[in-house]
């Protein structure tokens, strides 16, 4: 049996997995699945999940998915396309920052650059005052300058992107406070 | 015409192998340090490398181009889209070389690449034009001139590239004070883009629809005019879906802008393909917006509703033959078809660009659907051009039926590595607004304002409980062969191992 503490969608799921016979059977918080895996290469999956019948009195639905998993260059997350549907899973602790950053908490907003890029604009300075989706700094890449905006109101607290730098993804260009 | 050198990258060189190969015509790719493994390189019949990643040292050399389809022999060049296909300079330069261009002449690219002199072309077939200056701003205006200007325009106004397109180097001014920045981020993104930072004020109209008509005209004076395309979703002036043919066009006024647009071609001897954008008002009257003076990224749809390669007629005009194309049929659409842009964009990330490799891709498929794209598993999109990795078009036989298919095709689409912008086609496509046609050119802007940064696609409870148990599984798997099916006795083995190892 293995463990797991997966945080999707804002919650910590607790996901035990193991072996019966060819089938894995997946607890998820306390509602068990049986799943038939088929891997069909690194990142893709087959699943047919059997869900399990309280009752017992009607066959368990054989629900097939086909999911596909990558990490996430910037944040570190998992990537589960669920069909066509992306879901950012954090498997053990790898915390979901990029949800954090998105949604206007109360914690610090640490703004990474979504992807490598070149600095063209710096739109703030150490200490300035910015409002939610104000731009703070223009990464040019792929021949678009994109904004990066903050996502609450606060201070800029800290500022590591200089004009013409060119940045790697993930790399913490400014926090808001 | 034997050989044709592709002076472009992505899915257009792709695009433009098939025709060749279909035309049993050799077919020679360029490619640039980062694209070697690209998929048109694999699909080529020759390859040949013209340099670093950066567009300026490779794809926009005019000199290895014409190098290479020396050293390969080809006799003709075609330009794709983007890069230099409107660039009158290297379409010269290939016919000094003794080359086929295959598209419009250096002299009709200068004219109608040019925004101004565009405009002023149509003015003289008698299309209206949207009103702006007739000129390009003077490099060396003050900022008091360009106030002035624009003030005689009327706000709210578009700064735009006079070498412009695809929306890069264009800003909208709603507010006077905004004007000055807008123009210098304008001239420097043209710059960039362009190698022009040359910009001109147009007024914007209110809520506009995006109209285009597609040509192709001959050598010996055919202009044949296609049903319209109409490409109002659009994002930041970008084109995102397209569509043909437009619900907002009556025949009445399909024939009124086809005619126009023949005109406008015709007045300037266009040859080759081409198309004509219109800005259609609330009232259905039209004005002409541009030209673009090569093959359009959009052109699938029309080849889908008319059943004719625009491609193979490009390299026929070319060389030489004539356009006996009826043209009714270029006018009457069988069926519909749509197109969605794919892009390596996270839709919900403000469309930041997710460059990266592509770990696992399988394209839709099947009854009436088509996919352009030059992506396949194992290769990185890089980050020195447009990012878009796939049109992915769906034909049926009307409008609904053509949404339905394209949703089909969505749900299909399996891309791993990068975000995308499936997920966005797939909520655009449910919205009841585009379902009834009811759209323009700011609708997109709107309802992503509206949606202020919430996930298109938020997961049900159900698909998140399965992200987990997918996670958790393929966590507990990897790196082992395959575990539950087909694997071997060692690699079972060795998955219970780490099973047990971690308990």
């Amino acid at each position: 049996m293995q463990h797991f503490e997966i945080e999707v969608g804002g919650r910590t799921r607790r996901v035990a997995v193991a072996r019966t016979g060819d089938k894995f059977a997946v607890t998820l918080d306390d509602r068990t699945v049986h799943a038939d895996v088929a891997r069909i290469d690194a990142h893709t999956l087959s699943l047919v999940v059997d869900t399990e019948c309280p009752t017992g009195a009607t066959d368990p639905v054989r629900a097939a998915f086909e999911v596909t998993i990558a990490p996430d260059a910037a944040t570190g997350q998992l990537i589960v396309g669920v069909g066509p549907t992306p879901v950012a899973v954090a498997v053990n602790g790898r915390r979901a920052r990029r949800r954090d950053e998105a949604s206007g908490g109360n914690g610090p907003q640490r703004l990474s650059a979504p992807m490598p890029g070149k600095i063209v604009r710096v739109l703030v300075k150490s200490g300035d005052p910015v409002r939610a989706r104000q731009p703070l700094v223009v990464v040019e890449a792929m021949k678009m300058e994109n904004e990066l905006r903050a996502g609450r109101d606060g201070l800029v607290a800290e500022l590591h992107a200089r004009e013409g730098e060119s940045v790697d993804a993930g790399a913490l260009l400014v926090v808001v406070q | 015409m034997k050989k044709i050198l592709i002076a472009n990258r992505g899915e257009i060189a792709v695009r433009i192998i098939r025709a060749c190969r279909e035309m049993d015509l050799s077919s020679v790719a360029v490619y640039s340090e980062c694209d070697r493994s690209a998929l048109h390189v694999r699909l080529a019949d020759e390859a040949y490398a013209i340099g670093p990643s950066a567009p300026r040292e490779s794809y926009l050399r005019i000199d290895r181009l014409v190098d290479a389809a020396r050293r390969s022999g080809a006799d003709a060049v075609h330009p794709g889209y983007g890069f230099l296909a409107e660039n009158e300079d290297f379409a010269a330069a290939c016919v000094g070389a003794g080359l086929t261009f295959i598209g419009p002449t250096a002299r009709a690219i200068e004219t109608m690449g040019s925004k101004t002199a565009a405009r002023g072309a149509a003015k003289r077939a008698g299309v209206p034009v949207v009103p702006g200056t007739e000129d390009p701003l003077g490099a060396d205006a003050t900022s008091e001139e360009i106030a002035a200007t624009a003030q005689s325009i009327g706000y709210p106004l578009l700064v735009k590239a006079v070498a412009g397109g695809g929306g890069k180097g264009m800003r909208t001014v709603v507010d006077p004070s905004d004007l000055a920045s807008a123009v210098g981020a304008a001239r420097s993104e043209a710059a960039t883009a362009f190698g022009d930072p040359a910009v001109y004020l147009e007024r914007e109209l209110p809520r506009p629809r995006h109209i285009e008509v597609q040509l192709l005209a001959d050598h010996h004076g055919a202009v044949v005019p296609f049903v319209e395309r109409e490409c109002s979703i659009q994002r930041r002036h970008q084109k995102v879906v397209e569509e043909t043919p437009s619900i907002a066009v009556t025949p009445a006024l399909r024939a009124e802008i086809t005619s126009a647009a023949a005109a406008v071609a015709k007045g300037v001897g266009y040859t080759n393909a081409g198309t004509i954008e219109f800005l259609v008002d609330e009232n259905g009257r039209f004005y002409f917006l541009e030209m673009n003076t090569r093959l359009q990224v959009e052109h699938p749809i029309t080849e889908m509703v008319t059943g004719l390669d625009l491609v193979q007629w490009q390299i026929r005009i070319a060389r030489g033959e004539r356009l006996d194309v009826d043209p009714a049929r270029a006018l009457t659409p069988t069926g519909h078809a749509i197109e969605c842009r794919v892009y390596a964009e996270d839709p919900d990330n403000n469309f930041l660009p997710s460059p990266g490799r592509i770990v696992a891709l399988r394209p839709a498929a099947g009854p009436g659907i088509r996919d352009d794209s030059g992506a396949t598993a194992g290769l990185d999109v890089p980050i020195f051009y447009d990012p878009m990795i796939s049109k992915l078009a769906a034909w049926a036989e009307d409008r609904p039926r053509a949404i339905a298919r394209m949703r089909r095709a969505l749900a299909e689409y399996l891309v791993a590595g990068i975000r995308t912008t499936v997920p966005f086609f797939t909520w655009l496509l449910s919205q009841p607004d585009f379902a009834a046609g009811r759209f323009d050119t700011t609708y997109l802007d709107g309802v992503l304002k509206a949606q202020n940064g919430r996930p298109f696609v938020e997961p049900a409870a159900g698909v998140e409980e399965m992200a987990a148990i997918a996670a958790a599984l393929h966590t507990a798997l990897s790196p082992a062969r395959p575990p539950a099916n087909g694997g071997s006795t060692g690699g079972r083995w060795k998955t219970e191992a780490r099973l047990e190892g971690l308990r």
